[in-house]
C-alpha cells in the first residue's frame, strides 16, 4: 500500500481555526438563549462539530487510511446507540408507576429550596397541582 | 538434538529476560500464570461461600463477611481471570503463530498491557488486605456511593485493567490486519483468529465505558457530583445503564474466545473440515454487534420505562440466532467425523452441552414477564455460571489441554486429564443445576442464610462444588506435573494432527522468533478433506 503524505495548505488550517473560534462564540451566545430541552442538544451538536473538524483536518483523518475514519465514525455510532437507548428509558418512564413519570429533578430534595414548577417551568402550588390549564394530564 | 534446540522457554535466560520480554509467547505465559493464580483465589472464595450455604444458618461466616466474599469472588473471576486471561494468555501465545508472524504488531505495548494488568491486580490485592468490598461485583448505586468498604481501590483496579484490555484489543486488531503472511486471506484464517478479532472490537468499543463508569462512581464518592444522586438531580438507574452498556458486551469478551477455541478443537479432533466456516466467522461479528443493543435485559426490575423493557426484551431474542448457528455448525462438523475422545475434545463436548443450557436459560431471562420473577434469584446465578464457567472456563481448560504440548513441549497424563474432565462435568452440573430449581422456588441471590425449605438443594450443591473444585485443581496440577524433568516431547510433535501454522510450521515449544523462516501457506486451516496430516507423538 503506497502511503502518500498529504500536505495541507495553510489556508485550510486558518479557515478551520476561524470556524472553531466562531463556533466557540456561538456556544457562548447560545448559552444565554433558553431553548428548554434543546439546550443540551444544541451544545452537544456544536461541540461534536468542533471535535469532528479537529479530527478531520488537524489530525488528518480525512486524508488518512479510510479504515481509521471508519473507526472514528463507529465510535460516534456507539455513543449514539448508548445515548438514544438510554433516553428510551428516561424519557418514557411512568408506564407502570405513574409516580416515576415526572422528571426526577422535580421531586428531588435539592429542588425543595427552589420555587416549585412543573416540567414546563410553570409555577405550581404546594400540592403539586399546576396553575397552567393545558397541564391537566397528571396521573 | 533436543538439548541444543533453541526455544522461547529456555532462550534467552534469566529472570529479567522474562520480566522485560517483548516475546508474545512469554507475555502470554505470564498472563496465564497470573490468571490461574487469581482463578485459584476466586475458587477458594467460592468454596468458602458454598461451605457457608451448606446449611441454613450463619454457621461459617457472618453476613458482612459473606458480602465481602461474594463481591471479591465475582470481581476477581470476571475482571482478573476470565476477561484478561483468555485473550491475554491463549490469544497472545497463539495469534502471531496462527498468522505466521514473528510477533504482535506492537510488542512493547503488549508488555505495557501486561503491566497495567499487574497494577490493577495490585489494587485488588490491596482491597483484600484493607478489608474487602461488599457491594457485589456490579457496584450498583446508591449503595456503592455510601458503603464504607473499599469501593475506590477496587473500582480503581478495574479502571486500570480496562486500559490493559483496550490496549490488547488494539494490538490484536492491528496484528490481524497487518501481520498475516502473504496468501493468508481473511477466509483462510483459523476461526480462533476471527474470534479474537470480534473480541478485540468489543474490547476497544465497550471498555472505555466501564472506565468512565468507574470514574463517575469514584467522583460521586469523593466529591458528591450527584450524577447518580436524585437529591442532586441525578439518577441511580443511570449507573445501571452505564454499567451494563459495558458489561453485557463484556460477556461476549468472555465467550467469543471460548467459541474460537471450540471451533479449533472440534475439527481437529473429529478429523473433519469445519462445517459452515463463513457462518461461524460472521456470527461472531454479529454477536459482537447485537451485544451492544441488549444491556437493558439486566434492568427489568430497575424501574426503567416499559418502552425500554419491550425493546430490550425483543432485541435479546436475536442473540439466540447467531449463537444457534454456531452450535449447529459444530454439531455438523462432528457428524460422520472420526471423533476421538482426547481431553481437549471431552472439554469441547462438555462445552457444547453446558453452554447450550446456559444460552437457552438466557433466553428465558430475556422474557420480561419471566424475569420479573427470576431476577436476582439463584436462577440467574445458575444461568451465568452455565455460560461463564460451563462455557468459557470449560473451553479455556480444553484450549489449555489442546495447546499445552505446543506451548510447553510436554504431554500431560491423558487418562488423568480425561477423568478430571468428567469430574468437572459432573461436579459442575451437580453444583449449578440445583440452583436453577432454587431460583425457580424463589431463593434470592447474595444472602448468607436462607429458609430451611431450601436446605436440601443447597446442601447438594455444596457437596458437588467440592468435587468440581477438586477436579479443576487436579486437572491443572496434572498439566504442571508434565513440566517435570526428562519429560520433553520431540520438537516435531503434532499430537493431534492439527493443520494450522502453529502446529505445521514450527517446533513445540516454538522457536524464540516463532518460525525459522517465514512460513509458506500450503493449505487452509481445516482442509482435512484435501490433505492428510498424521498425528505424531514422540518422546
Ligand atoms: C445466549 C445468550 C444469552 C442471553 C439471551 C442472556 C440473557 C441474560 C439475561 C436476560 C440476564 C439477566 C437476568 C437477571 O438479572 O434477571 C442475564 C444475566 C447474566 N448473564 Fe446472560 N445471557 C446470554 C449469554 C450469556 C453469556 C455468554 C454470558 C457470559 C459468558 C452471560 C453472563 C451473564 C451474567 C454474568 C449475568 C448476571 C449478571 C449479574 O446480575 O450479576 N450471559 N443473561
Ligand atoms: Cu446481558
Amino acid at each position: 500500500m503506497a502511503h502518500q503524505h498529504h500536505i495541507t495548505p495553510l489556508s485550510i488550517y486558518l479557515t478551520i481555526a476561524a470556524t472553531l473560534l466562531f463556533l466557540s462564540g456561538v456556544t457562548v451566545w447560545v448559552s444565554y438563549v433558553d431553548l428548554g430541552a434543546m439546550n443540551i442538544v444544541i451544545a452537544m451538536l456544536i461541540a461534536t462539530t468542533k471535535a469532528t473538524l479537529v479530527v478531520l483536518f488537524f489530525m488528518h483523518l480525512l486524508w488518512d487510511d479510510k479504515k481509521l475514519l471508519t473507526i472514528f465514525v463507529m465510535s460516534l455510532m456507539f455513543l449514539g446507540i448508548f445515548i438514544t437507548i438510554t433516553l428510551l428509558d428516561t424519557e418514557f418512564r411512568g408506564g407502570v408507576n405513574p409516580e416515576v413519570k415526572d422528571s426526577i429533578n422535580k421531586r428531588a430534595a435539592f429542588y425543595d429550596s427552589l420555587p416549585l414548577t412543573d416540567t414546563h417551568g410553570n409555577p405550581v402550588d404546594e400540592h403539586g397541582s399546576s396553575h397552567h390549564e393545558e397541564d391537566e394530564d397528571h396521573h | 538434538m533436543i538439548e541444543n534446540q533453541k526455544n522461547y522457554l529456555t532462550y534467552p535466560k534469566g529472570i529479567m529476560s522474562w520480566l522485560l520480554t517483548l516475546d508474545h509467547k512469554r507475555i502470554g505465559l505470564m498472563y496465564l500464570f497470573g490468571g490461574l493464580a487469581f482463578f485459584f483465589l476466586g475458587g477458594l472464595l467460592a468454596l468458602g461461600m458454598r461451605l457457608e450455604l451448606a446449611a441454613p444458618g450463619n454457621d461459617f461466616m457472618s453476613n458482612d463477611t459473606y458480602n465481602n466474599v461474594y463481591t471479591l469472588h465475582g470481581a476477581i473471576m470476571v475482571f482478573l481471570f476470565i476477561i484478561p486471561a483468555i485473550p491475554g494468555a491463549l490469544g497472545n501465545i497463539l495469534l502471531p503463530l496462527m498468522l505466521g508472524a514473528k510477533d504482535v504488531a506492537f510488542p512493547r505495548l503488549n508488555l505495557a498491557s501486561f503491566y497495567l494488568y499487574t497494577l490493577g491486580a495490585l489494587f485488588t490485592i490491596y482491597t483484600i488486605i484493607a478489608g474487602g468490598v461488599d457491594t457485589g461485583w456490579t457496584f450498583y448505586t446508591p449503595y456503592s456511593t455510601t458503603s464504607t468498604s473499599n469501593v475506590i481501590p477496587m473500582t480503581m483496579g478495574i479502571f486500570i485493567i480496562g486500559f490493559s484490555s483496550i490496549l490488547t484489543g488494539l494490538n490484536f486488531i492491528a496484528t490481524i490486519h497487518k501481520m498475516r503472511i502473504p496468501g493468508l486471506t481473511w477466509y483462510k484464517l483459523p476461526l480462533f483468529v476471527w474470534a479474537l478479532y470480534g473480541t478485540s472490537l468489543v474490547q476497544i468499543t465497550a471498555t472505555p465505558v466501564i472506565a468512565i463508569t468507574m470514574v463517575l462512581l469514584i467522583l460521586e464518592r469523593l466529591l458528591g457530583i450527584g450524577i447518580f444522586d436524585p437529591a442532586l438531580g441525578g439518577d441511580p438507574v443511570l449507573y445501571q445503564h452505564f454499567f451494563w452498556f459495558y458489561s453485557h458486551p463484556a460477556v461476549y469478551i468472555m465467550i467469543l474466545p471460548a467459541f474460537g477455541i471450540v471451533s479449533e478443537i472440534i475439527p481437529v479432533h473429529s478429523r473433519k473440515k469445519i462445517w459452515g466456516y463463513k457462518f461461524i466467522a460472521f456470527s461472531t461479528l454479529s454477536i459482537a454487534f447485537i451485544g451492544f443493543l441488549v444491556w437493558g435485559h439486566h434492568m427489568f426490575t430497575s424501574g426503567q420505562s416499559v418502552f425500554s423493557q419491550i425493546v430490550f426484551s425483543f432485541i435479546t431474542y436475536f442473540v439466540g440466532i447467531p449463537t444457534g448457528v454456531k452450535i449447529f455448525s459444530w454439531i455438523l462438523t462432528m457428524y460422520r467425523g472420526q471423533v476421538s475422545f482426547t481431553p481437549p475434545m471431552l472439554y469441547a463436548l462438555s462445552f457444547l452441552f453446558l453452554f447450550t443450557i446456559g444460552g437457552l436459560t438466557g433466553i428465558f431471562l430475556g422474557a420480561v414477564a419471566l424475569d420479573i420473577h427470576l431476577h436476582d434469584t439463584y436462577f440467574v446465578v445458575a444461568h451465568f455460571h452455565y455460560v461463564m464457567q460451563g462455557g468459557t472456563i470449560v473451553a479455556f481448560l480444553g484450549g489449555l489441554h489442546h495447546w499445552w504440548p505446543k506451548s510447553m513441549g510436554t504431554m500431560y497424563n491423558q487418562t488423568v486429564a480425561n477423568i478430571c474432565c468428567l469430574g468437572v462435568f459432573l461436579g459442575f452440573n451437580g453444583t449449578f443445576f440445583p440452583q436453577f430449581l432454587l431460583g425457580l422456588r424463589g431463593m434470592p441471590r447474595r444472602y448468607a442464610t436462607y429458609d430451611p425449605q431450601y436446605a436440601d438443594l443447597h446442601n447438594y450443591s455444596s457437596f458437588w462444588s467440592a468435587i468440581l473444585g477438586l477436579s479443576i485443581f487436579i486437572a491443572i496440577m496434572n498439566l504442571l506435573w508434565s513440566l517435570r524433568k526428562n519429560n520433553k516431547l520431540d520438537p516435531g510433535t503434532n499430537p493431534w494432527g492439527a493443520m494450522t501454522l502453529e502446529w505445521t510450521h514450527t517446533t513445540s515449544p516454538p522457536h524464540p522468533h516463532n518460525f525459522e523462516e517465514e512460513p509458506v501457506l500450503e493449505h487452509g486451516p481445516y482442509d482435512y478433506d484435501k490433505v492428510i496430516v498424521e498425528p505424531t507423538f514422540k518422546k
